[in-house]
């Protein structure tokens, strides 16, 4: 019974942080390319199972779904020197190859209608386990099968696997550059509305502040995908090492998530990583202490989510929760001392509603996986501040509805069908909750938040009501 | 046969001598010399008294130069021819007379002849006067010998000497005096002297039993000097008695088991000083009856021994034996090594010839004490068939070999052996019966040899005795050097010393998280149960499961097959939960450091932390009614306002309660994880690292024990801490209950609203159109809606107000919990209380 994840990758970019994410395992794992068990990868410790399975011929083979509606990366996969790696049973591609042509609604009826196709692979999957913890889905929330497939996917689980958890590592899109998908502000909004809803918990990527990390930290001049992809294989390896590597504590998903999600609304994590390296520089050896390490963690440079804050909100901001999950040989009395300076220096701005602490789990360190650190970490945080994301999301949305643009592309599909936008405005109505929920935990009155007016019912417990004119609330 | 004929041929030459001698000087009218007479006795006597002496003379024994000093002496005296002719004679003398052995006492006798010629002649008129003493017994002092030899002229010795002063006048009177004033001669009690100082009875000195003392018999009239001097050297005897009445005791007691073989060697070496004793004493015997051997007849009336001389010659033996008979009486009830560390106690005198005598005597002593070590330290022996050791080794199981085997019997410990060597010493032993009883291994022999070579000839039998401590200490040193040395290897590599801790510590201690994990899985529903209903067997069973299912698989199959299911003893109404623990087999020879009770402290410490998983399990189970993604409905928006209210407000207080019980559980966990196993698990780590016996290993490991136990407040200290905690948990699993009634409840309520929203959907689209604003009024709503409204307040209502009551509840307890941990003076939880209390919640709340 090893908790089985099974993993979700759903368009081109959650596939390609997907693969990045199985190198990475095999890696530290000391599993081939192949999927065969390197002679060396002796030392144990490790739980494979949690996310591979082994074959009759002792592959493993990992609990995956590649699921694309366009063939292009899958096929990248299928000729790269990993084809052998996933259950081919596993791939799915869409029979036209013609993707979803990043429009949310394009990719989330595609789902609909590949439902039991998709359904079926994830049933075999789930029942190939012992006892299924839950998904984690990939995916970009801008494109148009990541966002809107993925939705649908997420809908769909949450319906099927009520008790299991629903995990996303959601990738947002750079907000910097200008896109070349117009209508990512109507994706990013749709798929938001199911990672609040029919997620347990989303930890975001958010590429704009990938790309700083990759220029800033790791002074990289133009950082491609696969270094960027490769930050993120990095958070997510570190993010299951306890999940891998059992120990007193944090040993399931669940666990894991349960004191990181306290309100269940506030299920959005922001992650940072330190000391971050890319291959070329892995000569670079800097002291590394437990302190070091959760003082960078609490660096906004070193967070993988920007903020978009202004000065004044971002004073406001506080922590719900932490999680480092610190990598290495560490000596346990450190870690007092490091809680201890961070509180003496009230580095942290933590909630007031209610009692909060700096969790810090120790994990091993895959042994055949050389680092030029002695100690790493990674913080999984909730931060009021990722509100401000939502919100700048939110803006960019009204700037293009109000403009009315392009949603011809998505009236040609059944949800809009007859010029209904309510699903827009539905979806605007719960972000809009939720940077209020944001909000309100950044006060001490959070308890009451929402209780004031029995008539204005502004609650964490999903208030778009269909039944209200969306109009007269905005 | 020559020597016999040459034997009854010299008395026979001498008395011819003597008869010889006298006949010529008899007075020309007297009778022919009579060989009976006294006269002739006495100085037959005195023949052999010169003959037997040891008078040396006082001069080189060279031929050469006495006859130079001859040569010389005669051309000063103007006899210059003489002279010549002497040297002619002594070179012929020199050279013919090769059978003749002595040349050069020949030589002295005739230079010593011719000077006492000369004077005698003068003093012929004075030698007379001496024989006015009555009690001279030689009173042939004016006997002129004349010697005749080849070529020479007659010869006269006159032996004696005039006493010129008036000293020795004096002192004849005196010794006069005294025989006047004692009825027995002074002769008379030196022999009695003699005799009492071999511990018997003599002729006028009897041992008197009552004062355990030799006294004169009460018809003897003696001077009171001489009471005190004789009862002086009586002393000896006293003494004598004593030891030799010891040594008699000791030796002849039957069950050898009483002496020992320490008290043996005391009376051996006894014996050995005692048969010099008896030396001295024959020697003084044989001398009480002859006279002084002087030059002068004149002064040496008496016989040699006076009681005087008597009292010097036995001045040194009074001492020894006073020594002798105090160790005696000390050591009368001793045995073994308490008799050598009493006799040790007198060995520190500053008197060299006490020292000495003791250090020779101590070295016989302790030599089977030694020997003992020997064997002990090198072969584990324990030879001490009389139990004189000061190690006593009793049967024990092999668990308890370590512990409870051996000893150190404090009476039997010399003075002589530090504390901590005899430590060392027992240890060195035991070490190696350990390894010999419990790890069966063979491998120490080889260490004791190396010790045996290296330490070179000291480390054989009977190599080093007393006086030699260094010696020992650097055999024992070396010796428990290597044993501990080999003994820890054993213990490390063979039996994986370590890997059992971690195993331990993995699996009693809940660091193998994901086998934890399962085990609650499948144990905790069992769990629930009254104990005693329990089967342990299926237990097991599930315990073999949670093994294969997780890591724990590909442990050491050994490790595995060490882990039991154990049910601690249980009274009536206790649940699987309070009985339910882990337990492992040590199996010999770790259950030496695991014994019954560190493996019942490993229980506890196993109950504590598995309660407190349990409590995590169900506030994890609570989380994942409540997660995220559970109520997605929208449907929730059709209620009345005021129940919907109830639900937010419900579904708050109870998430709310749920961070606060979270937060202290998580970091009740931290605290168990960081400040108390793991730390104290690196402690003993480290200790175990420089761990140079067993014994440091086992004091690493009881400290490792005591600091888990005094941390996770399971110690006698905390326990009303412990106890808190322990309603808190109970609280906890109550908490988690409501909250899954409150989730069901709502669940059901939502189906509910679901299904009647279906029905109504086509009412709702013509509500819709009418946008009628008074909706909240419920005009539109069936009754049967309405009731479901009603009944969802209620119990909304009801879940409320169960909250509320455990939250107060938590919140008291949870303040009286934290209220405790600053006054714990035993143990440090200011980490503990910093964590609970990071982001100051707490704080603000009191303030």
């Amino acid at each position: 019974m090893p908790r089985e994840i099974i993993t979700l990758q759903v368009g081109q970019c959650g596939n390609q942080i997907g693969m990045e994410f199985w190198k990475q395992l095999c890696l530290e794992h000391g599993i081939s390319k192949d999927g065969i068990l390197e002679d060396f990868a002796t030392q144990g410790g490790d739980r494979k199972d949690v996310f591979f399975y082994q074959a009759d011929d002792q592959h493993y083979i990992p609990r995956a779904l590649l699921i694309d509606l366009e063939p292009r990366v899958i096929n990248g996969i299928q000729n790269s020197d990993y084809r052998n790696l996933y259950n081919h049973e596993n791939i799915f591609v869409s029979d036209h190859g013609g993707g979803a042509g990043n429009n949310w609604a394009s990719g989330y009826h595609q789902g609909k209608n590949v439902e039991e196709d998709i359904m079926d692979m994830i049933d075999r999957e789930a029942d190939g386990s012992d006892s299924l913890e839950g998904f984690v889905l990939c995916h970009s929330i801008a494109g148009g099968t990541g966002s809107g497939m993925g939705s649908y996917l997420l809908e769909t689980l949450n319906d099927r696997y009520s008790k299991k958890l629903v995990q996303t590592y959601s990738v947002f899109p750079n907000q910097m550059e200008t896109s070349d998908v117009v209508v990512q502000p109507y994706n990013s909004l749709l798929t938001l509305k199911r990672l609040t809803l029919n997620a347990d918990c989303v930890v975001v990527l958010d590429n704009t502040a990938l790309n700083r990390i990759a220029v800033e930290r790791l002074h990289l001049s133009n950082p491609t995908f696969a270094q960027t992809n490769s930050l993120v294989s990095t958070v997510m390896s570190a993010s299951t090492t306890t999940l891998r590597y059992p120990g007193y504590m944090n040993n399931d998903l669940v666990g894991l998530l349960a004191s990181l999600i306290p309100t269940p609304r506030c299920h959005f994590l922001m992650t940072g990583y330190t000391p971050l390296t890319v291959e070329r520089q892995a000569n670079v050896i800097r002291k590394t202490t437990v302190l070091d390490v959760m003082r960078r963690l609490l660096q906004a440079k070193n967070i993988m989510v920007s903020s978009y804050a202004r000065t004044k909100d971002a004073s406001q901001a506080k922590y719900i929760s932490i999680l480092n999950i610190i990598q290495g040989e560490v000596d346990p009395t450190q870690v007092h001392e490091s809680l201890q300076r961070i509180r003496e220096r009230k580095l942290v701005n933590f909630i007031e509603w209610g009692p909060a602490s700096i969790q810090v789990a120790l994990s091993r360190k895959s042994p055949y996986v050389q680092t030029a650190h002695r100690v790493s970490g990674l913080m999984l945080a909730s931060h009021t501040s990722i509100r401000h994301l939502f919100s700048k999301c939110l803006s960019q949305y009204d700037k293009l509805r109000r403009k009315q643009a392009f949603l011809d592309n998505y009236r040609k599909f059944p949800m809009f069908a007859d010029n209904d936008l309510s699903e827009f405005d539905e979806s605007r109505e719960i972000i809009e909750n939720l940077v209020d929920e944001y909000k309100a935990c950044e006060s001490p009155d959070y308890i009451k938040w929402g209780m004031e007016d029995p008539n204005n019912m502004m609650t964490g417990e999903g208030n778009a009501a269909g039944s209200l004119d969306p109009k007269s609330v905005v | 046969m020559d020597d016999e004929e040459e034997q009854q041929k010299l008395p026979d030459l001498v008395k011819a001598l003597i008869h010889h001698l006298l006949s010529q000087n008899l007075p020309p009218n007297s009778q022919p010399l009579n060989p009976n007479s006294s006269q002739f006795q006495n100085s037959l006597r005195y023949a052999h008294r010169i003959l037997t002496s040891h008078l040396t003379p006082s001069i080189t024994p060279d031929a050469a130069a006495i006859a130079e000093s001859i040569k010389r002496r005669l051309a000063t005296e103007g006899r210059s021819s003489e002279a010549l002719s002497f040297a002619d004679l002594y070179t012929k003398f020199a050279s013919k007379a090769t059978d003749v052995d002595n040349k050069w006492a020949l030589l002295h006798l005739f230079n010593i002849i011719s000077q006492d010629r000369k004077p005698a002649v003068n003093s012929q008129s004075r030698l007379d006067a001496s024989m006015l003493l009555p009690n001279l017994t030689i009173s042939d002092n004016n006997v002129r010998r004349r010697i005749e030899n080849k070529g020479w002229e007659d010869g006269v010795v006159v032996l004696g000497r005039d006493p010129r002063n008036r000293r020795e006048v004096a002192f004849g009177e005196y010794v006069k005096l005294v025989k006047e004033e004692n009825d027995v001669t002074e002769e008379a009690m030196v022999t009695d002297v003699l005799y009492a100082c071999q511990g018997v009875d003599g002729k006028y000195v009897k041992f008197d039993n009552e004062n355990n003392d030799y006294v004169f018999l009460d018809s003897i009239r003696v001077s009171r000097a001489t009471t005190s001097m004789v009862h002086k050297l009586c002393g000896l005897g006293v003494l004598f008695k004593r030891v030799i009445g010891y040594i008699d005791q000791s030796l002849g007691r039957s069950p050898v088991e009483d002496v020992g073989t320490v008290g043996q060697a005391f009376c051996s070496a006894l014996q050995d000083e005692l048969s010099d004793y008896y030396k001295l004493l024959a020697v003084l015997e044989a001398q009480s009856s002859n006279p002084i051997p002087l030059l002068s007849e004149t002064v040496s009336s008496e016989n040699y021994l006076s009681l005087r001389r008597l009292a010097n010659w036995l001045a040194e033996p009074l001492v020894k034996m006073r020594l002798m008979a105090d160790l005696v009486d000390k050591c009368r009830v001793l045995r073994g090594g308490a008799m050598a560390g009493a006799i040790h106690l007198h060995a520190r005198h500053g008197d060299p010839m006490v020292h000495e005598f003791m250090k020779r005597l101590l070295q016989r002593v302790c030599s089977p004490l030694f020997e003992i070590v020997r064997r002990w330290v090198l072969e584990g022996e324990l030879e001490d068939i009389f139990s004189e050791f000061f190690i006593v080794g009793q049967p024990v199981k092999a668990e308890s070999l370590w512990r409870e085997g051996y000893r150190l019997h404090d009476a039997m410990l010399p003075s002589f052996i530090s504390a901590s060597l005899a430590q060392r010493i027992l240890r060195t032993g035991k070490s190696i019966n350990f390894l010999r009883v419990c790890c069966e291994d063979r491998g120490w022999a080889r260490a004791a040899t190396e010790v045996a070579t290296d330490t070179g000839a000291t480390a054989r039998r009977g190599g080093f005795g007393y006086g030699e401590t260094d010696t020992l200490e650097s055999l024992v040193d070396e010796a428990s050097k290597r044993i501990d040395k080999h003994l820890l290897d054993v213990i490390y590599e063979r039996y994986k010393f370590k890997e059992h801790c971690l195993a331990i510590k993995q699996y009693l201690l809940l660091g193998q998280g994901d086998f934890v994990q399962y085990l609650m899985d499948i144990v905790g529903p069992e769990l629930s149960v009254p104990a005693n209903t329990i089967s342990s067997f299926k237990l097991a069973g599930l315990l073999e499961t949670a093994i294969r299912a997780s890591n724990a698989q590909y442990d050491d199959p050994d490790i595995l097959d060490r882990l039991r299911v154990k049910m601690m003893p249980h009274e009536s109404g206790d649940r699987g939960w309070d009985v339910f623990s882990l337990a492992y087999d040590a199996r010999v020879p770790l259950d030496t450091v695991f014994t019954e009770s560190v493996m019942a402290r490993y229980l506890r410490i196993f109950n504590f932390l598995w309660k407190l998983k349990r409590v995590e399990h169900a506030l994890i189970g609570a989380w994942k009614t409540m997660k995220p993604n559970c109520i997605t409905s929208n449907s929730f928006n059709r209620l009345q306002g005021a129940v919907k209210m109830q639900l937010v407000s419900a579904l708050r207080r109870c998430q709310v309660l749920w961070v606060e019980i979270n937060h202290f559980i998580s970091n009740l966990q931290y605290y168990i994880m960081f400040e108390v196993l793991e730390i104290s698990w690196s402690n003993f780590l480290s200790e175990m690292e420089v761990a140079k016996d067993l014994d440091d290993l086992l004091a690493a490991h009881e400290k490792y024990m005591n600091s888990i136990v005094e941390k996770s407040l399971l110690g006698e200290l905390s326990q009303s801490l412990y106890k808190s905690l322990i309603v808190i948990f109970d609280l906890i699993l109550r908490f988690r209950s409501h909250a899954d009634i409150l989730y069901e409840g709502i669940h059901e309520l939502q189906a509910r609203i679901t299904e009647s929203s279906l029905s109504s959907r086509d009412q709702k689209k013509t509500r819709k159109q009418l946008n009628d604003k008074s909706a909240e009024e419920g005009s539109w709503i069936a009754d049967g809606r309405k009731a479901l409204t009603q009944r969802a307040g209620e119990f909304l209502c009801k879940m409320e107000q169960d909250l509320d009551a455990i939250s107060k509840e938590y919140s008291s307890l949870q303040e009286e919990f934290i209220s405790q941990l600053p006054v714990q003076q035993h143990v440090d939880l200011k980490f503990l209380f910093f964590r609970l209390d990071f982001n100051e919640f707490y704080r603000r709340v009191v303030s």
